[in-house]
């Protein structure tokens, strides 16, 4: 399994490679260059890139985009010479295992400082954001009415099995960091509806995606009538410009996932990366991302309701904690055992 | 609060330098209460940095144990497999230390790694037992970590393995958890000590303030003021000032006795002063060679006399200054008697009197001072010698017997002169008493021999001869232990 994992990074690492190239902001002629790894959409970041250089003249920012499993593995590997001098991902339980395993480094300062507590661990991972897990519908597209929870979606599934096979989306949890983290908070939180949803999606045929773009694209494009576990900020972004989509927050259970960063311990530049952590906890930063639409900040202004980068659920919201329970998520044989039934799930079907 | 006993210029050059030199009393103390004080502290702090991690370890171990136990509760065989499955819950026990980093490997003797970290190789310092939890502290990933340890067989009826489970935490929430209470605990530790040494700087002050009382007394009397001190004090230096009054009185008797001698001597020269003054005009005014020699005869003995007379004085005062400062000693009473019996021995015969010793002992050992009792001897003889030559043409005896009683020595000079009358032997030891003023002497010989005596607690006695004269009988004790010595 390991093996396979490796072999799966290494291919992956080379597409993305071969994918996304580097993007580069801010003055050619600039002092200071600093490389950030990041499983962040460009579309998202971009602004707060090009306020970040035009803030910080002296540095030029070198942006790579990685999915979330392959940046774990690349910092690994990168871990005694690395090329970013910035880890950013939403998968928070690879970033805390990176930590927990010792491949960050620390970083004070007066920002770090003034985060809460439960959006830090070891003064080494900072969470910048956190958002909703949702799921974007085609309202279009979708058979009987919109779902408001897991067991409404079940329902909608069993009603019209024909219209939603294969019309349904989600994360290759194989592929996908934050897809297997959302899978299996999910399983946490309510293992009975986890289990019923497994088995729909199987029977239903549901198409598995490496990268949540993908899965909007499709249900924006009317090939899929669902995305199940999205992530909030890229959903409510295309859901605020697009008619056809409609983002739902799960009534029974809303997961809350954070963003976080990391320095890796033989960073090039920890300076220049210690000082983007400071830009994006900053009010400056976190007011930005609210009102320009990037991303749900850690402490939203919550004078207006309507802004749709305000949270507002109609259920329990379960915050994914930044802490050691992330590490169970990871365990070997439970992850092991995790992807098996998820396979087992997917695959049966695919014989038949 | 440090009150100097005197203030600097009631003091000289010398006794200033003296002070300046001199070692603190006070200073000695509280550097050693301090010392005492920072050795207790600092045993007690080093007791508490162990006490307190052990605190935080036994605290913190037990996270570790619940974590781990509920781990092993979720081990099991199935299919003759070894299956984990890791609760949330146990993670979250130990997500309690909320910065510290957990590292864990599930092993089986039999079928290797399981799960958790493959390269997490620890061994317990104790030989391991099946089913017994041991923690330890190990580096690992470049952090000092605190494992829990536990080694138990898996069975189920086709087959059994043995299972080894290994968690570890960091140890930043201990170090932070001990170090909270080293610090509170140190405060209090530093505090107590601050305390105690304030206190023994207050209670050295206590403690010598009676000294500075006695000092002032002393320091702030009249000049000549030698009476005893009467301020109150405490038991501790009570004896310090009986000591210091008991000096004074001594300083008192000798400035009596120094003030007597001066009279005496005064008393003693005037008489024969004038005597010598009128027989010198007696010689002035005579115009007669022959009456003009015998006024010069009677100069010259005059002269002969005031010298005996200066010689007493001067014998008297070494005996004064020798009973004040010498401290008795053992001595041979034989050694002074014999040697003043051979002295007068000559002179008596010449005054018609026969001086005999009778003493059967060959040494008599006594606690004394030999110069004095030499003098004692000297004037018992004398004074015997002038009593019974007096005016009588045939010889008689003087006679000095010593013998030996069960206690005492009995020193015996008998003289067989005229007497002394009952109502006189109370006054004879009177100074300037004299008896009789036809015999020449001073009036001090046998006041001397009584503060001899006095001195040497010895008793004296004053008997009649048969069948007339006079028996001066002292009694003075044996050296006891010096015998028992031999």
């Amino acid at each position: 399994m390991k093996a396979w994992l490796t072999i799966i990074m290494c291919f992956g690492l080379s597409l993305a490679w071969a994918e996304s190239p580097t993007v580069w902001f801010g003055k050619k002629n600039a002092s200071r260059v600093l490389v950030i790894n990041s499983a962040l959409d460009l579309t998202s970041f971009e602004p707060i890139l090009q306020d970040f250089v035009a803030q910080y003249p002296d540095v030029r920012v070198a942006y790579r985009d990685v999915n979330t499993l392959e940046l774990y593995y690349l910092t690994i590997e990168e871990q005694s010479s690395p090329v970013a001098s910035l880890a950013i991902s939403s998968a928070m339980d690879l970033h805390f295992k990176l930590v927990n395993d010792g491949y960050a480094r620390t970083y004070q300062s007066s920002l770090t400082d003034n985060l809460p507590q439960d959006f830090k661990w070891r003064d080494q991972l900072f969470a910048f954001s956190l958002e909703p897990i949702v799921m974007l519908v085609n309202k279009d597209a979708f058979p009987g009415p919109l779902p408001e929870d897991r067991q409404s979606l079940l329902q909608t599934i069993r009603q019209h099995g024909q219209a939603m096979t294969k019309r349904i989306g989600t994360y290759d949890i194989r592929q996908s960091g934050v897809g297997y983290l959302l899978a299996s908070q999910d399983a946490r939180q309510a293992d009975l509806t986890w289990g019923r949803l497994l088995e729909a999606f199987g029977s239903h045929d549901v198409q598995t995606y490496c990268c949540t773009h993908n899965i909007i694209d499709d249900v924006a494009d009317g090939k899929l009538v669902l995305g199940y576990n999205l992530l909030g900020s890229y959903a409510s972004q295309r859901a605020k410009d697009d008619d056809r989509l409609k983002m739902i927050l799960p009534k029974d259970f809303t997961l809350m996932l954070m963003r976080a960063a990391l320095i890796p311990k033989n960073a090039p530049n920890p300076q220049d990366a210690g000082l983007f952590i400071d830009f994006l906890l900053s009010d400056r930063a976190q007011k930005m991302m609210q009102e320009q639409g990037l991303l749900f900040p850690i402490h939203p202004d919550v004078k207006n309701t309507d802004d749709p980068f305000v949270v507002s659920a109609p259920g329990p919201t379960g915050i994914i904690e930044l802490d050691q329970q992330l590490l169970v998520g990871r365990d070997y044989a439970k992850q092991q055992r995790f992807i098996r039934n998820w396979e087992i799930a997917f695959e049966i079907q695919r014989e038949e | 609060m440090w009150q100097k006993s005197l203030s600097p210029q009631n003091l000289n050059d010398d006794e200033k330098l003296a002070l300046k030199k001199a070692p603190s009393l006070r200073f000695r103390f509280i550097v050693s209460g301090v010392i005492v004080i920072c050795v207790i502290a600092g045993i007690a702090i080093n007791l508490i940095f162990d006490y307190s991690r052990q605190l935080a370890d036994l605290s913190y171990d037990r996270l570790l144990r619940s974590a781990l136990l509920q781990m092993d509760e979720n081990i099991a065989l199935i299919d003759n497999q070894v299956s984990v499955d890791i609760p949330w819950s146990a993670f979250a026990t130990l997500a309690q230390a909320d910065e510290d980093r957990v590292f864990y490997k599930v092993e089986s003797l039999e079928q290797g790694f399981i799960t958790g970290y493959d390269n997490l190789d620890s061994q317990p310092p104790k030989q391991p037992v099946l089913d017994q939890m041991q923690f330890y502290n190990q580096s690992y990933s470049g952090e000092s970590v605190r494992f829990a340890w536990l080694e138990r067989h898996l069975t189920n009826p086709e087959s059994a393995q043995t299972v080894r489970i290994i968690l570890g935490q960091t140890r930043l929430s201990r170090e932070k958890m001990a170090s909270s209470i080293t610090q509170r605990a140190v405060e209090v530790v530093v505090l107590i000590a601050l305390v105690a040494i304030a206190l023994i700087m207050i209670g050295s002050h206590l403690v010598l303030r009676p000294l500075h009382r006695i000092e002032w007394a002393l320091e702030e009397r009249v000049k000549g003021d030698l009476t005893p001190i009467t301020i109150n004090t405490p038991k501790e230096t009570h004896h310090l000032k009986v000591a210091i009054n008991h000096f004074m009185a001594r300083l008192q008797k000798n400035l009596e006795q120094l003030e007597n001698y001066t009279a005496d001597a005064a008393h003693q020269l005037r008489t024969p002063l004038a005597s010598l003054k009128a027989l010198a005009e007696n010689a002035r005014d005579n115009t007669s060679p022959e009456k003009q020699h015998l006024a010069l005869e009677n100069i010259v003995r005059q002269c002969d006399y005031l010298s005996q007379t200066v010689t007493l004085l001067l014998n008297q005062a070494v005996v004064s200054h020798r009973l004040q400062t010498h401290r008795l000693e053992p001595m041979d009473l034989l050694v002074p008697i014999t040697a003043s019996c051979r002295e007068h021995a000559v002179p008596a015969l010449h005054q018609g009197v026969r001086l005999s010793y009778e003493c059967s002992l060959q040494e008599a050992w006594v606690l004394g001072d030999g110069f004095s009792i030499q003098q004692m001897m000297q004037n018992l003889i004398e004074n015997a010698v002038r009593y019974s030559g007096h005016q009588k043409q045939q010889q008689t005896d003087v006679i000095v017997r010593v013998e030996e009683l069960s206690k005492t020595y009995r020193i015996q000079v008998i003289d067989y002169g005229d007497g002394i009358a009952e109502e006189e032997k109370e006054r004879v030891f009177e100074r300037f008493y004299r008896a009789r003023y036809d015999i020449a002497g001073s009036g001090v010989g046998l006041s001397m021999v009584k503060d001899i005596l006095d001195h040497h607690h010895a008793h004296i006695e004053i008997l009649d001869t048969q069948p007339k004269g006079t028996t001066f009988q002292v009694d003075i004790d044996k050296l006891s232990f010096f015998r028992g010595r031999i």
